[in-house]
């Protein structure tokens, strides 16, 4: 057991070392603060780490990772995160990202109980699935209904996000923008969530 | 106007960037590895579950060299995981009895932003009931803490909170029955330097604690 625990020691000096190689000044250059531009929301699913597949650097992503990606009216853990990021940091965009084959959206395909605190946890998104039901029953099959799932949960959480007053606020004042999108798992791409009727022909997705 | 067509500008270009980005690492993975998505897409079975601060200078995977599949991912305010929130018990829950990690690890930071909010006498909104938590570790720890000053006071007050943070994990009723069928998953408290870029082992001893806690937080049956 303590292998596996090496295996993340040994994986951390070896990207100290490599980083240094790089840039001797790197880490001190970090030490001195945080600005990123960008607000990522996220799936807890270890297939998709943000930084790597998007080619990022350290200090460009703030990063909040849960159970499907949710942003729950009343949820303080990710209210404070945007909260932080938004008035505090000053970031530009918030991005929530969605991903194919996502656990708990095909886990919101049913209702089998997962655990009472896992099942408060995806109550809202079970709820999405029944609000939509004609919708996702004319799909072909649950990979396809897990999808729209995703879809729809991105979007409700991006309604939650709008509503929150710092963001709201910072959408006035200084043209904060919040998107929707989706991993692709099985072509490790990112797709932009358009929405209907509302997209405004940039490629950007923005309900506001 | 110029200004916000600027503004606009920027804005579209470091989004582009994203997806740009994001185009070359897939390109770059499937040149690789032609099955290494098709594979991926089929599940996961991560070891580790990371529990870390959503500071964007310490993206989990990438300070410890794993790949996608590897690590199951929660980051907050500061680490935290608080016995009332949904949020971060469930990610636990999931991780514990679905996946079946071997591994917990609560990560700090020294030079944490929100240690240092929550430690600054001012009303900070919405931040207060979240940020109240690290004050609480101070005063669990008060005696000690009052013994040091400045930056090591700080530094201090970083690695108590991980150390409670490890302690609140192993208080779930997830984590306390599955260690008690099958010896895991164990709880580890670490702290990113960014003086060094390395992780520190605080050591935090799993077996005495869990008999600790459970004098008082015995789930178990
Ligand atoms: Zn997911
Ligand atoms: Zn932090």
């Amino acid at each position: 057991m303590t292998d596996v625990l090496d295996h993340i020691l040994t994986g951390n000096r070896h990207y100290r070392n490599q980083t240094l190689t790089h840039d001797p000044t790197f880490f001190d250059t970090l030490s001195k603060g945080q600005s990123p531009s960008v607000l990522w929301i996220g799936c807890a699913d270890s297939r998709i780490p943000e930084t790597t597949i998007c080619a990022s650097q350290p200090g460009e992503l703030f990063v909040h990772r849960n159970i499907a990606n949710c942003v729950h009216a009343g949820d303080i853990n990710a209210a404070s995160v945007v909260e932080y990021a938004v008035t505090h940091l000053k970031v530009k965009k918030v991005v929530v990202c969605g991903h194919t084959s996502c656990g708990g959206a095909v886990a919101s395909l049913g209702d089998a109980e997962l655990g009472e605190v896992l099942d408060s946890w995806l109550h809202p998104v079970r709820e999405l699935r029944r609000k939509h039901k004609s919708e996702l029953d004319a799909l072909p099959d649950d990979n396809a209904r897990a999808v729209r799932v995703a879809e729809l949960n991105v979007r409700q959480s991006i309604e939650v996000l709008r509503r929150h007053p710092a963001v709201r606020r910072a959408a006035s004042d200084r043209g904060l923008t919040v998107h929707g999108l989706i991993y692709d798992l099985g072509l490790g791409e990112l797709r932009v969530l358009e929405e209907s009727g509302k997209g405004k022909g940039n490629g950007l997705w923005s309900p506001n | 106007m110029a200004e916000k067509a600027q503004v606009k500008k920027y804005l579209q270009e470091s989004h582009d960037k994203i997806f740009e980005n994001n185009r070359k690492w897939a390109d770059a993975q499937s040149a690789k590895d032609p099955q290494f998505f098709e594979e991926l897409s089929k599940g996961q079975s991560p070891n580790y579950l990371w529990i870390g601060c959503a500071d964007s200078r310490i993206p989990a995977e990438a300070i410890t060299g794993l790949g996608p599949g590897e690590m199951f991912i929660h980051r907050n305010i500061a680490n935290l995981v608080c016995n009332v929130d949904l949020n971060a018990m469930s990610v636990v829950e999931y991780a514990v009895s679905h996946l079946k990690v071997k591994h917990i690890i609560v990560c700090g930071h020294y030079g944490c932003g929100g240690v240092k909010a929550a430690m600054t006498p001012q009303d900070l909104g919405i931040l207060n009931p979240w940020l109240r938590n690290i004050r609480d570790v101070y005063r669990l720890h008060e005696k000690e803490l009052d013994t040091l000053e400045g930056e090591a006071k700080y530094d201090r007050l970083v690695e108590l909170n991980v150390l409670e943070q490890c302690r609140n994990v192993m208080k779930t009723a997830a984590v306390q029955k599955c260690f008690a069928e099958n010896e895991f998953p164990v709880v580890h408290g670490w702290v990113f330097g960014f003086k060094d870029g390395l992780l520190k082992d605080l050591k935090f001893d799993h077996a005495a604690t869990l008999k600790d806690i459970q004098k008082i937080y015995n789930l178990t049956s």
